[in-house]
């Protein structure tokens, strides 16, 4: 897990400082327990009792036990993009898809491998192979994403951001 | 079950094809009093991020985004939240149904904002996967509003030969000021 000073001491990574095949540092996560889901499902009103009354989701819906929300797996990845580009990059976008369940007991590695890097307009874009995976290999979100990272010497990514013309609606 | 579209018919049709583009009103996901830090506060430790350009504000001014911020994609799950004075759901979905799975019932139908439904025999509906697309992070105060629109629909054909729809929801969401902060494209299955 990431700490608070980690996050406000964060050193900038450049896009000159990665290349295609690049893994890029994982975030760690868990082990996941019935109350982390619970809380999930408080935070955001997602009173759907597979996600914390055990006993509705094994025997009412044969599920292995409670599972992992979906709406969970997709805040954690921007997260992690967002503490990737921090603290003057910009984790632009992020596809993904939802596969293996997350159960309690899970611990989770999300994880980054560059697979493209251009520049348009002055600005370094990244492409990425992102996902979640489970601590038995399995992976419960695979996706794609496309981060910008500054440039050495080069112009300041724009804040609000607005993607260059030729990339708006890729 | 399946309500396949007969092999060779498109279920593409002219009728769905109108669809697409068609845009939902707008409406404001946050509560009139905007982004809270309590609100904010109960998020982040959800998703397990600490991160002080949620709550410490000196910290914030510092950065570039010049204050106090909220995760990525905060602003889509306000308009999920109980509105105050409107009537208990989950009590309501009990008493119909003491064996209500959480979510039926409980979640009221979107009465405001909705898209028209797609014109199509296929019923079963699956998740085909989301893409989020960030432009700016919502600031404390913020008013969050929320647009959904038809992006595009496309019709795919199974290694069997049945037909299914590819149909793609975007929702932009803007703050008081018209600034787009993200967009939610998701996309569902329909076969």
């Amino acid at each position: 897990m990431t700490t608070a000073q980690e996050l406000r001491e964060k050193k900038q990574l450049h896009f000159d400082d990665v290349s295609v095949g690049q893994q890029l540092p994982p975030l760690i996560i868990g082990p996941l327990t019935a109350t982390h889901m619970f809380r999930w499902s408080a935070a955001i009103e997602n009173w759907h009792r597979i996600h914390y009354d055990q006993s509705f989701a094994i025997y009412h819906e044969g599920l292995p036990s409670v599972l992992g929300q979906g709406s969970w797996k997709q805040s954690i990845l921007p997260r992690y993009l967002k503490d990737l580009c921090l603290p003057d990059g910009w984790p632009w976008k992020v596809s993904f898809q939802h596969r293996a369940m997350i159960v309690p007991g899970d611990t989770i590695t999300v994880w980054a491998t560059v697979t493209k890097k251009y520049e348009e307009e002055g600005l370094g874009f990244v492409d990425l192979d992102v996902g979640m995976r489970l601590a038995y290999d399995a992976e419960s979100c695979p996706g794609k994403a496309t981060i910008v990272l500054p440039i050495r010497g080069g112009r300041a990514i724009p804040y609000p951001f607005v993607p260059p013309k030729k990339l708006a609606g890729n | 079950m399946s309500q396949a579209t007969p092999q060779g018919e498109s279920a593409l049709t002219p009728e769905v094809k109108g669809v697409i583009g068609a845009t939902g009103e707008k409406i404001e996901a946050s509560f009139p009093w905007g982004i809270e830090r309590e609100g904010l506060r109960i998020f982040t430790q959800a998703i397990m991020d600490p991160d002080p350009r949620y709550w410490d504000e000196d910290f914030a001014k510092t950065t570039k985004f010049g204050g106090i911020i909220t995760p990525p994609i905060y602003c889509t799950y306000l308009g999920r939240r109980q509105r105050p004075g409107t009537e208990d759901p989950v009590t309501r979905a009990f008493q119909e149904n003491p064996n209500s799975d959480g979510i039926g019932g409980v979640r009221g139908p979107d009465e405001k904002g909705g898209l028209p439904n797609v014109p199509t025999s296929l019923k079963r509906i699956l998740n085909a996967g989301n893409e989020i697309e960030l432009r700016q992070y919502p600031k404390l105060g913020d008013r969050i509003y929320s647009q959904a629109r038809y992006g595009d629909i496309k019709e795919r054909v199974g290694k069997d030969g049945t037909r299914m729809l590819i149909v793609t929801t975007e929702t932009t969401y803007t703050n008081q000021n018209g600034e787009v902060l993200c967009i939610l494209r998701a996309s569902q299955i329909r076969r």
